[in-house]
């Protein structure tokens, strides 16, 4: 029976919405499977609204798909129903033995950017003195990684939005690149409508999402970039804003360095040359440098959409520089900021599993980081492994000599949302054990050896960190199915059949307050921070230290950096970015739906929102349809090396003719993934999934047919 | 392998791109660099002298150079020097300081200067062999001492002069209707001076635009109040005396007898490149310093020359003895730049000992170019106007008309959309669908990705005036203007459309509160509950005829 009225947030997205879970609705349909009610609640992020997914969250607990007792691979292949201690035993054996083998490295965890803090930072902890292997990365860098590392470059610290969402509603001016809100995270958009009334609301976007068309009607201007040009485009507003000196002279006097050597690395890029790489009006972007350098309140703020790209660290860095330029961050009602994506994907990359990290984003190669955390875990710093392997680079190594040979997976649909997913699935199968801890049958742990089914939000109790660096209790509002268990308890237990001396808490306070002790000195510092005080409602932003305030707004004094200076650091267009499709090709965009989260496992279960977007569609331009001989809703087949899939297509005006969009939420072969590559970002180590380049044609005909486009249909 | 020494003779963007490549090969010490500049500045970049002569930028925006690094990694820069001659057998540079620096390669990015037409009245130096032994020491690496009032725009010296005038708000005349005297003349009416443009063609950019694209140009042109006058060929300048005994420039004289007074004459009758040392240490010159397409000078394979001043042509048995030789620098700083990157890395890679060490110097004819492969030929270049009211883009041949045949070009295509009174004008010809050439004025989105589809030599949509229709108000065809249509979205955080809120109101849902609890809309962020009200009115008027919401408001509009 569900506890009356618990106050907790959604379990989707970064904006964390508020809301309130009760007795279940009287007036539900039927057909509802949800243990309780979803209120909305007022709370400075959503105002009391909610979208589609949020509203229709609480279907997921009362899902018939819900795994409710472990599953082990039998030597029939098939997986069957296990008890907990043999699976726990046959994982803890398996692992021992695969260690003894190949050395501890042989074992991988891969993390995810959903895990409340407490599991994020447990898990870590379990990967570095339970397993003693390095091989620990997430899924966060698939679309965090970029933002973080220009992040981390330029202001010295990470955190998505320096500041509170509700600075947003007092603008005059914010520019969005690359970011479909209005579909990945929608009550975000009352926030935009101070700059929509202003006309000041700026969106960059090769598509003509919903996002972009909130600036229709005079509410502001979208402009429609080729995909991969972003950074072409950001260097020449720079270029704009300092040829015709817009810049904001004595901050950067204050509290930067490096003008010089940037101002020097945008000088060729003019206006006019911009428009031959991107396809936007020198007029359209001398407008909006003047606009963006007006004096009015003005935001920056980047998405996915220019960060998943192998210049995603230089495009992100871009955007700061020319926020920093024009004097935006640490300015009262301004400022630059990313928006995070998934539900604590910023908790999540801040408690150590990056394999470059520890709790507190401390560096793991930084001695006294390491000397900190030690003494917390009660190790000698020794004990520790040194940095692991990023994400793709991790998958790459799976069953290879010196590579990953078990991997235990948590809150991650890999084989969906990696990129490449074929050579991810080949991957997974020569690994001698793929262990999946999650709460419903994913694509991933259909695939795994060991299927651990563990609870999910409404049945658990943590805290999240939202988009704006707040940190969020989550709350218990249902007794969760018998049979399953909590993935703390699973990492102690498994830590117990290890024998590991560390501890392993299976309480979330507890988790949470060891947590504050290893982020203490941090740069992501919780030590002020508790759940008493959540509980009582206070806006606890980080970095909290102990005894000390929150930090509502990071940069009103200072940078992180010791000299508390920002860096303005020159990027430059490498040639490779700039070349597009050929002419038998198109650009693959992939992106999100308005009713499906990341790799849908969850929102696919939803009926309600299964029906609104039932299955793969290609989103191709209608010319472009035409020239190829596709009708809409005809099945097409897009291609390349990589891979293949087959879906109807979706003509509509909102792609460029020389794009293809594909959401990334379905599963097998309906896999967007299949046809991204796995070339990453020097810097961030994330992924490409923005500018991949593929074929399309009509299902079921031969490529000859192909000859005859433009005929009619 | 004893190091390379390298000696630069120019350090303008071309060059500076140069050194900057080089720079790692410097650095780790496997090239030796000296750079050679006249200018005694920092390299700056020139697309943008037109804006500082108008006070639109300044300096500091336009320096692409970077000395202070560059000497940190060891190259030897000396600015404000001009290099005097060649001697080829010696492989020195006589420099004006009497120095002579040795060299293993030349390279020759000496650029261009702005051409001086035959004008009575102002004295027009000839720069062939015989008057540049005459005359070296006045004729190279120098430029021609113009009257007082009268100027070219190539470098900072002539932006000043022109600033001079903008700032004090006087009557400017250009001479010349190419590209760069219409961004002046543009730039400079808009910072406020009084201007006239005077051209001998029948409408302004004749090299670049057809008649419609021309006369819609210079429709603009006089809109934004620039005077213009075609078709007048200038023959002489006529002189006042200023108060302090100085003459200075006064009128401009056509061949038809117009004489059109100003107080600056500004000279835009393009360029020439500066191949005066090329010329007197007897490489072989053209209309630029002929290179093969390895940037590697006809007649000395220790000589490359780079930019402005390079002319590329493959030498072949039939047009190495001819005294004319096809194509010309380009003038544009694209192709400059990717000759530098290209050049700069081949040296590089040399050193590196990645290239047959006889490959490039050292004896070996020019058809010995190691394991490299040339740069790519260059595609005829786009030209744009940068102007901030009117937007002019052009490249290739856009004589074509749409109804003209031609036997030799069977797939050739043209489309075209004229609207002179809008001052919109679009020519689109096309190859097999691939566009070839096109001119569009007045149209800044259709001409924007019309570039890009040149560029990337994509193929355009069967339908052509899709590319029109971005620049029109229905701009965005979803929107189709009807927010009220059945499936046009109203609530973006639930996915709701008209028509499920027409059909909540039809069963009795009547109130937004109502609607929101049947159907969820604006129940997200809540910004759509005013046109969820307006939904319900219409509903309950059953009025179909009410039109659509929301006329731009152009006092804060980013796209008025």
């Amino acid at each position: 029976m569900p506890r009356a009225s618990v106050d907790t947030h959604c379990p989707y997205c970064a904006l964390q919405c508020a809301m309130t879970l009760g007795e279940p609705d009287a007036s539900a349909s039927p057909s509802s499977t949800a243990p309780v009610s979803v209120t909305a609640r007022d709370f400075p992020t959503n105002r009391g609204g909610l979208c589609k997914k949020g509203w229709t969250s609480a279907e997921l607990l009362g899902t018939a798909s819900r795994l409710r007792v472990p599953l082990v691979r039998g030597a029939d292949g098939e997986l069957a129903e296990a008890s907990w201690d043999e699976a726990l035993d046959l994982v803890a054996s398996r692992l021992r033995g695969i260690r003894d083998e190949y050395g501890a490295d042989a074992v991988g965890v891969f993390g995810g950017g959903g895990l409340t803090n407490e599991k994020a930072y447990l898990l870590g902890k379990f990967a570095r003195l339970a397993l003693g292997t390095s091989r620990i990365d997430y899924n966060g860098r698939y679309c965090m990684s970029s933002a973080a590392a220009a992040g981390n470059r330029a202001f010295g610290v990470d955190r998505g939005l320096p500041f509170p969402v509700e600075d947003l509603d007092a603008a005059d001016t914010v520019l969005l690149l690359g970011s479909n809100v209005a579909a990945t995270m929608p009550p975000f958009i009352g926030h935009l409508a101070g700059a929509q009334s202003a006309g000041g609301l700026v969106v960059v976007d090769p598509r003509r999402t919903a996002t972009a068309r909130l600036t229709d009607d005079g509410q502001g201007l979208h402009l429609q970039p080729a995909p991969g040009t972003d950074l072409v485009l950001l260097l020449g507003l720079i270029h704009q804003v300092v040829a015709e000196r817009l810049v904001d002279a004595d901050y950067l006097e204050r509290r930067t360095i490096g003008y010089a050597a940037l101002r020097r690395s945008v000088s060729s890029w003019w206006p006019e040359r911009v428009q031959s790489v991107t396809g936007v009006p020198a007029t359209a972007l001398r407008r909006l440098a003047r606009r963006l350098a007006a004096g009015g309140n003005t935001f920056i703020l980047t998405g996915r959409g220019v960060e998943q790209h192998v210049d995603g660290t230089d495009t992100a860095t871009a955007a700061i520089n020319l926020a920093l330029l024009l004097g935006l961050p640490g300015r009262p009602g301004s400022g630059y900021g990313t928006l995070t994506g998934q539900g604590n994907g910023q908790g999540g990359r801040e408690h150590g599993q990056k394999c470059d990290q520890l709790p507190g984003y401390r560096k793991i190669t930084d001695p006294a980081a390491r000397a900190h955390v030690a003494r917390v875990w009660g190790v000698e710093p020794e004990a520790i492994p040194g940095p692991g392997l990023p994400a793709v680079e991790l998958l790459q190594s799976l069953g290879r000599d010196g590579g990953v040979r078990a991997l235990l997976v948590h809150g991650s649909n890999l084989v969906v949302s990696s990129p490449n997913v074929a050579a991810v699935r080949d991957g997974l199968a020569s690994l001698e054990l793929l262990v999946v801890c999650d709460f419903v049958r994913s694509e991933t742990a259909a695939l795994a050896d060991v299927v651990l089914p563990v609870r999910q939000w409404a049945e658990e109790e943590g805290t999240m960190t939202s988009l704006e660096g707040r940190v969020l209790r989550r709350r218990r509002a249902i007794e969760p199915p018998e049979g399953t268990r909590d993935e703390l308890w699973v990492l102690a237990e498994l830590a117990r059949r290890l024998e590991c001396p560390a501890t392993f808490d299976t309480d979330p306070e507890r988790v949470f307050e060891e947590l504050r002790l290893a982020s203490e000195g941090g740069l992501a510092d919780y030590s002020g921070i508790d759940y008493a005080m959540l509980d009582r409602g206070e806006a606890a932003y980080w970095p909290f230290p102990r005894g000390g305030t929150g930090t509502p707004r990071l940069f009103d004094e200072r940078f992180a950096h010791a000299d508390g200076l920002a860096r303005l650091v020159p990027v430059s267009v490498r040639p490779a970015v700039l070349e597009g499709p050929a002419p038998d090709e198109l650009t693959l965009v992939t992106g999100r739906l308005l009713e499906h989260y990341q790799s849908g496992a969850q929102t696919r279960l939803v009926p309600e929102l299964l029906a609104a977007e039932p299955e793969l569609r290609a989103s191709i331009h209608p010319a472009t349809a035409e020239r190829l001989g596709i009708a809409d809703g005809e099945l097409v087949e897009v291609e390349n090396a990589r891979g293949r899939v087959c879906c109807p297509a979706l003509l509509t005006t909102e792609v460029r003719v020389e794009t293809v969009f594909l959401p990334f939420h379905f599963g097998d072969d309906r896999a967007a993934n299949l046809l991204t590559s796995d070339l990453v970002d020097p810097v961030s180590a994330m992924p490409e999934f923005k500018t991949n380049r593929v074929r399309l044609r009509p299902a079921a005909r031969p490529a000859g047919r192909l000859a005859e486009a433009g005929a009619p249909i | 392998m004893t190091v390379q020494r390298i000696v630069l003779l120019g350090y303008g963007p071309v060059g500076a791109r140069f050194v900057e490549e080089l720079l790692p090969a410097v650095a780790d010490g496997s090239l030796e660099l000296t750079v050679v500049g006249g200018e005694p500045v920092e390299a700056y970049n020139r697309v943008l002298v037109a804006e500082y002569a108008v006070g639109g930028t300044e300096l500091d925006a336009m320096l692409v150079g970077d000395r202070a690094a560059a000497e940190a990694a060891g190259v030897r820069m000396r600015l404000g020097v001009t290099a005097r001659a060649i001697d080829r057998d010696a492989r020195t540079v006589k420099l004006e300081t009497g120095e002579h620096l040795g060299y293993d390669r030349l390279v020759l990015a000496t650029g261009a200067r702005a051409n001086v037409p035959t004008l009575d009245g102002v004295e027009r130096r000839r720069r062939d062999l015989v008057s540049l032994e005459k005359y070296a020491d006045a004729l190279v690496g120098r430029d021609d001492e113009l009257p007082a009032g009268i100027t070219a725009l190539r470098d900072l010296a002539d932006a000043e002069r022109v600033l001079a005038a903008v700032r004090s708000r006087r009557r400017i005349i250009v001479l010349g209707a190419g590209v760069l005297g219409l961004e002046l003349a543009l730039a400079a009416a808009h910072a406020g001076a009084e201007v006239c443009v005077v051209h001998h063609g029948p409408h302004p950019m004749p090299r670049n635009l057809d008649r419609g694209a021309g006369l819609v140009l210079r429709a603009g042109l006089r809109r934004t109040g620039v005077t213009v006058v075609a078709n007048s060929r200038a023959e002489a300048v006529g002189f006042r005396d200023e108060a302090d005994g100085s003459r200075s420039f006064d009128q401009l004289v056509t061949a038809d007898g117009k004489q059109l007074r100003g107080d600056l004459l500004v000279l835009s009758c393009g360029v020439g490149a500066r191949t005066e040392l090329a010329t007197l240490a007897g490489l072989r010159t053209a209309s630029g310093i002929v290179v093969n397409p390895w940037l590697a000078s006809w007649s000395d394979p220790a000589v490359f020359a780079i930019g402005d001043c390079a002319q590329v042509v493959e030498r072949t048995e039939e047009n190495s003895l001819e005294r004319t030789l096809p194509g010309a620098p380009s003038g544009l700083i694209g192709p400059g730049w990717r000759q530098a990157d290209w050049l700069a890395a081949s040296f590089a890679a040399e050193a590196r000992g990645e290239a047959s060490a006889d490959s490039i110097a050292g004896g070996a004819g020019p058809s010995s170019h190691g394991e490299r492969t040339a740069p790519p030929a260059e595609r005829e270049p786009i030209v744009m106007l940068k102007a901030e009211h009117l937007d002019v883009v052009a490249v290739g041949d856009v004589g074509p008309e749409p109804w003209d045949e031609d036997p030799r070009n069977p797939q050739r295509r043209v489309a075209q959309w004229a609207d002179p009174e809008h001052h919109r004008y679009v020519k689109m010809v096309t190859e097999g669908g691939v566009l070839t050439a096109f001119a569009s004025v007045g149209m800044p989105r259709t001409a924007a990705e019309l570039t890009l589809l040149f560029e990337r030599r994509a193929e355009l949509p069967a339908d052509r005036s899709l590319l029109l229709r971005f620049d029109g108000p229905d701009d965005d065809p979803t929107a189709s203007g009807d927010a009220f249509a059945p499936t046009a979205t109203v609530c973006w955080c639930n996915g709701v459309t008209v028509e499920r809120i027409e059909a909540a109101a039809a069963s009795g849902s009547t109130t937004v509160e109502c609607v929101g609890r049947d159907t969820r809309a604006g129940t997200g962020c809540g910004g759509c509950k005013g046109r969820i009200a307006e939904v319900l009115a219409r509903a309950a008027a059953g009025a179909n005829d009410v039109a659509p919401i929301g006329e731009p408001d152009d006092a804060t509009s980013l796209t008025g």
